[in-house]
């Protein structure tokens, strides 16, 4: 380690002023959480259920730092897959676990039998829109510094800016949907569910989705360990 | 006390949360029938606000499908979103607390309060019209196996390069 | 040895790294670059893009929620 390094660190150190413990408050936040819990667990499992997933979710989010703005960002602006490779590995994941979900769902029938709009699951017309929201979508969030999860997770770590963010959401939400007719009329209408079942029968889409996104990984992998001059010595 | 410090004040590792959320994702869409999903709350806020402050959102036409309907007939109060969002609001706050992580950070500047407004609005329009964010979209999107949540990817890494041109560009 | 210093408090991500970036490059081998941050990514992203380009740096806390982060050319 520098020498350099060392000695600014050490000079910090002396400098700061004494470390206030917040765990206090923390502790009394999870009172608070577990308060409500019991609360919401008396009349609904559900809602008691979705409290905790909430809260695991915004625990997870902020201690890894799990950012899809970064990981859609990041490859271009510094040559890093490493959160697009975190994502990768969640879509694998969430790959497995919700084909087995929509199996159990759509059980014994199968999907084959169920009209298009009414598959268990986010399946949705695609199209020209897609497309469109999706650029849109992008631009917005690496300029905003952060996306939807990103947005709820930084207003708990105490930016107020995220709360702006939030706000000009439900504007952008409200405008969206006032709008939605005349992208209905446009594009949506005469745009297909491709629901890749469809196509490659279900274990085949959810086993070859599985192997694709492996290897989006490898190549995420390549792509960041090229931009690494460490890598090449 | 070192693995406490470690796990308590350090950052995870991404490839961790990436298995974690996913799980979180499989048991919400098991139990609940829907799989995780942010921006449709957010519009529910701002609609059960409209109603509250007299306008009536009811009869746009987006409110008529069917998955809005049962909720706009409620006023617009979603239990499942909202105790969701609250939920990651305070998750992370419980996160920071305990690591003695949690700072106030007010704006900076008005240049910063506009960008955060415009690019909190562009994305909340652009999730009407592309049927979700990160998440609804795009992760669960492509979860249920459906592949408008591909071409979001994609469109969205498209998105980010632009975005990142123009913060160069501008806000530097 | 020539030392610089950055506030990068209160800035939205990716701002604190394209600032490291920016100023890393107008410094000569050897110098230090010490980046104020309040943002918890900038610790991740910024070191690891520091190591990747091979150079020393190290980061520490200096308090809740702020952490400095040094980097120091190495080539």
């Amino acid at each position: 380690m520098s020498r350099v390094i060392e000695e600014a660190k050490k000079r910090a150190k002396l400098a700061r002023k004494a470390k206030k413990n917040q765990v206090p408050y923390g502790l009394a936040l999870l009172g608070v959480l577990a308060f409500i819990f019991v609360v919401l667990a008396d009349r609904s499992s559900i809602n008691a259920l979705l409290w905790v997933l909430g809260i695991l979710l915004g625990v997870v989010l902020q201690k890894c730092r799990f950012c899809f703005a970064a990981a859609f960002r990041d490859p271009v602006l510094v040559g890093s897959t490493s959160v697009m490779r975190g994502v990768i590995i969640c879509l694998i994941i969430t790959t497995i676990g919700f084909g087995l979900v929509q199996y159990m769902l759509m059980f014994p029938q199968g999907f084959e039998e169920i009209p298009p709009e009414n598959i268990p699951g986010r399946v949705r017309p695609v199209g020209f829109h897609t497309i469109i929201g999706g650029v849109l979508f992008g631009i917005g969030m690496v300029v905003a510094g952060g996306c939807a999860s990103g947005t709820l997770m930084r207003i708990g770590e105490g930016y107020l800016m995220q709360l702006v963010v939030l706000v000009g959401f439900i504007i952008g939400t409200l405008w969206g949907a006032w709008d939605y007719p005349l992208w209905d009329n446009l594009f949506i209408q005469y745009s297909p569910v491709i629901y890749l079942p469809y196509y490659f029968g279900f274990k085949g889409t959810v086993v070859g989705q599985v192997i694709f996104l492996l290897l989006i990984y490898y190549l995420a992998y390549l792509y960041d360990k090229k931009n690494s001059i460490m890598a090449k010595l | 006390m070192d693995w406490y410090k470690k796990i308590v004040k350090e950052p995870w590792p991404y490839w961790v949360g990436g298995i974690l959320i996913a799980m979180v994702n499989v048991v919400l869409f098991y139990f609940t029938g829907k799989p995780w999903a942010i921006t449709t709350g957010f519009l529910y806020w701002g609609a059960g606000l409209l109603q509250i402050a007299g306008i009536d959102v009811t009869g746009w036409e987006y409110f008529q499908r069917s998955e809005y309907l049962e909720v706009a007939e409620k006023g617009f109060v979603s239990t499942h979103y909202t105790l969701l969002n609250t939920g990651i609001i305070l998750g992370a706050l419980l996160a920071v607390l305990m690591a003695s992580q949690f700072k106030f950070k007010k704006l900076k500047n008005r240049k910063q309060f506009v960008v955060a407004l415009i690019g909190g609005i562009i994305m909340g329009y652009s999730t009407r019209i592309a049927f979700g964010c990160n998440i609804g979209g795009f992760l669960s999107a492509i979860g249920s196996l459906s592949l408008h949540g591909w071409i979001l990817g994609f469109s969205m890494l498209i998105g980010a390069w632009i975005g990142s041109k123009i913060l160069f560009k501008y806000l530097i | 040895m020539r030392q610089v210093r950055i506030d990068c408090m209160y800035e939205a991500c990716p701002i604190p790294l394209l600032k490291a970036l920016k100023e890393l490059e107008k410094m000569q081998v050897g110098d230090l670059l010490i980046i104020e941050s309040d943002h918890s990514c900038s610790t991740i992203n910024i070191v690891e893009w520091a190591k990747k380009q091979g150079h020393h740096v190290d980061y520490q806390e200096v308090g809740e929620g702020e952490w400095e982060i040094y980097i120091e050319k190495a080539r």
